[in-house]
């Protein structure tokens, strides 16, 4: 391995005749040198799995007696159709998404907005303030909430006076997302300062007022990182852990078709079912998340990549 | 004069500005503050509660700070002080003696001389007396239930472990990602977004089953650390990112004077890029200290391997549902990490800016 880096020279220099490997070989070596790590760990723990799971899917394996593990084709596929419970989790699923990301990605928006302001004071201890409970494992939040609404002696149903038939659960997954803010709060409040003053002082000579410069110029500018925290916010609601882990397990996940797998998996033990039912999750995310790139492309402005060629 | 009175106008113009701006400024900050009043109001009920003993925590007639009841000794005997309006008007603070149902009996520990006063109505209405004080035994008893040390050791040599993993490879990948060109590099790429993108269910039976069933991992740390000896998408994304904005200049000058990749990385990429690798470390740090997916698939059998996350979640059935019990629990599952944000608030806020920029 040293031997190779000792003869990497620097790449504008001719190559010495007597090496039978090029540059761009030795290049290209010691590149993926560095990625073996990675794609390693992708073929162990990502590639692997995700194929295992698509053949345990078409089989009845169970684990406690995997010596009876047949093939059964699309039975398991078939079943999904039929089973209520399942349907219901993956509808579960896609309105936990439809309802929390929005609601996070203007809550955050909306704090990162403000924060460009020059009047505001103490940015930075504000700045963590607000990330701080992003940080929060979803445990303590759900404690902190049963307590809030606990019928005897919560705060909320002392100072309204409510009853205990009150719907207060629906409190937890809407506090959640609120408490999720921080990641994509701060991605987007990096963009909008980055965004040149210039481009607002002329958007300001031509007349434009506030709401006018913020759609016009800090929207379009941030599109990259607007669209980079929706990415984010899109994984943790489909119950992925995407910069923060909120804590919860498989089978407390906030998105109901994961902790459904985990169900089918661990009381049933049918861990051919619930393959199959990770498989429909895995398609139905996958659509969601070419949709969003295919949408990126009207709304997102990437910036020129002119480092393209360098890599 | 003419001109006097000019600059005099102009004055007072900038004058209002300077008190329009302050207005502005002053409003501002003090709507962010309201809206984080609120925003973070929950956490208020979660220190407070924990603060909190359970008799007062169920009085109704207790004021929203930790406080406790006043008493006033008798004749050898401890009453409690209620509130107690009189006909005229004065609300006194007599301690009960002789409660009853429609009349009570009083002392008043100001003029006890005076003997037991007699008070017509129901002593069940009244409220207590409070003052201001803190109650730290519900930390006590939780610190006696379970055995934090031992829990935050198994949780940091998870964290320990898994962090060294995390950033050798994250950030030997990313450093392949950002400066070498590979055929297939552009595909190779958009597998590493892929992987983000993932949903981990998709994983989870094989991996259960290849933890379980092919390696005898079930009950030890192996699942929780040797993954991140792989490096994780989500990190060589961002590092990669902020490699990319370090100049090219200075690595080909190393280069040029000899310098192989691996000490490139070491002496010009990893210097510059500090505070990412910062913000990685910290990102990951707070992951596993909340982690539960790995830890409650294959700790459960090990009671005596488990980490604070596990035990925060246990908690409610260990300790029965008492509320102020619950808070004390989450407050210490919490505290740590909020201190160390707070403790690197520059570094990490810093550079979410920074790679925010470049995506």
């Amino acid at each position: 391995m040293l031997s190779v880096k000792r003869s990497l020279a620097p790449r504008h220099r001719l190559p010495k005749p007597d090496k039978h490997l090029s540059l761009r070989k030795y290049e290209a070596k010691v590149g993926l040198l560095f990625l073996l790590p990675w794609l390693v760990g992708f073929l162990l723990f990502k590639a692997v799995p995700i194929l295992a799971a698509l053949g345990f899917s078409f089989t009845n394996f169970k684990m406690i007696e995997p010596e009876k593990t047949r093939f059964i084709g699309l039975a398991n596929y078939l079943f999904f159709f039929k089973d209520s419970s399942a349907g219901a989790s993956l509808f579960g699923s896609i309105s936990y998404f439809l309802m929390s990301v929005p609601l996070e990605m203007v809550v955050a928006l909306f704090l990162a907005a403000v924060f460009t302001s020059d009047r505001l004071r103490g940015k930075r201890l504000l700045r963590t303030l607000f990330f701080m409970p992003s940080i929060i494992p979803a445990i303590a939040i759900f404690i902190i909430i049963s307590g809030l609404i606990n019928p005897n002696t919560g705060w909320i149903t002392r100072l309204f006076h409510l009853s205990q038939s009150t719907p207060l659960y629906t409190l937890f997954p809407i506090i959640l997302s609120l408490w999720t803010i921080g990641p994509g709060f701060l991605i987007m409040l990096g963009a909008m300062q980055a965004v040149p003053k210039e481009l607002y002082e002329s958007a300001r000579v031509d007349g434009a007022g506030p709401i006018n410069r913020f759609i016009s110029i800090t929207i379009p500018m941030c599109s990259p990182a607007i669209f980079f925290s929706l990415v984010i916010n899109m994984i943790s609601a489909f119950g992925g852990v995407a910069l923060i882990d909120r804590g919860l397990s498989y089978s407390q996940s906030l998105s109901p078709m994961e902790s459904y797998i985990t169900y089918q998996m661990f009381s049933y033990m049918n861990l051919g079912y619930a393959s199959a039912l990770a498989w429909v999750m895995f398609i139905v995310v996958m659509v969601i998340t070419v949709l969003l790139f295919r949408s990126a492309r009207y709304w997102v402005h990437f910036p020129e990549e002119s480092s393209n060629e360098e890599i | 004069m003419k001109k006097s009175r000019q600059s005099l106008r102009r004055q007072s113009s900038t004058l209002t500005l300077r008190a329009w701006e302050f207005t502005g400024t002053a409003l501002l900050t003090l709507f962010i503050w309201i809206f984080l009043l609120i925003f973070l109001s929950p956490l208020s009920y979660m220190v407070v509660t924990s603060l909190r003993s359970s008799d007062e925590f169920r009085d109704r007639s207790a004021p929203p700070f930790p406080a406790e009841r006043l008493t006033y000794d008798y004749e050898g005997r401890t009453y409690q002080l209620y509130k107690v309006p009189t006909e005229d008007g004065v609300i006194h603070e007599w301690a009960l003696v002789k409660p009853s149902r429609l009349s009570s009996q009083f002392i008043d520990p100001a003029h006890p001389e005076q003997g037991l006063i007699t008070w017509n109505g129901s002593w069940r209405s009244l409220g207590g007396v409070f003052r201001f004080r803190i109650y730290w035994e519900n930390y006590v008893s939780i610190w006696n239930a379970i055995d934090y040390f031992r829990l935050l050791k198994n949780t940091m040599i998870i964290v320990v472990l898994s962090e060294i993993g995390i950033l050798l490879s994250s950030i030997a990948v990313a450093y392949g990602f950002s400066r070498f060109r590979i055929p297939g590099g552009k595909f190779l790429f958009f597998l590493l977004i892929a992987t983000i993108v993932i949903p981990d269910s998709i994983t989870l039976v094989p991996s259960f089953v290849i933890f379980t069933r092919i390696l005898p991992w079930n009950g030890t740390y192996y699942p929780l650390i040797v993954p991140a000896f792989f490096g994780s998408a989500i990190y060589i994304f961002l590092l990669r990112q902020n490699f990319r904005s370090i100049p090219r200049d200075l690595d080909e000058a190393a280069m040029l004077d000899g310098a192989g990749p691996l000490r490139t990385l070491i002496s010009i990429i990893i210097p510059q890029a500090i505070p990412a690798i910062v913000t990685v470390a910290l990102l990951h740090f707070f992951n596993t200290w909340n982690e539960l997916r790995m830890s409650s698939l294959y700790l459960g059998i090990r009671q005596d391997l488990q980490t604070i996350a596990f035990s925060g979640q246990a908690s409610p059935t260990t300790y029965g549902f008492t509320p102020e019990f619950l808070q004390a629990s989450a407050v210490m599952l919490i505290a740590i990490p909020l201190l160390i944000l707070f403790l690197s608030q520059r570094f990490f806020m810093q550079d979410m800016v920074v790679t925010g920029m470049e995506k």
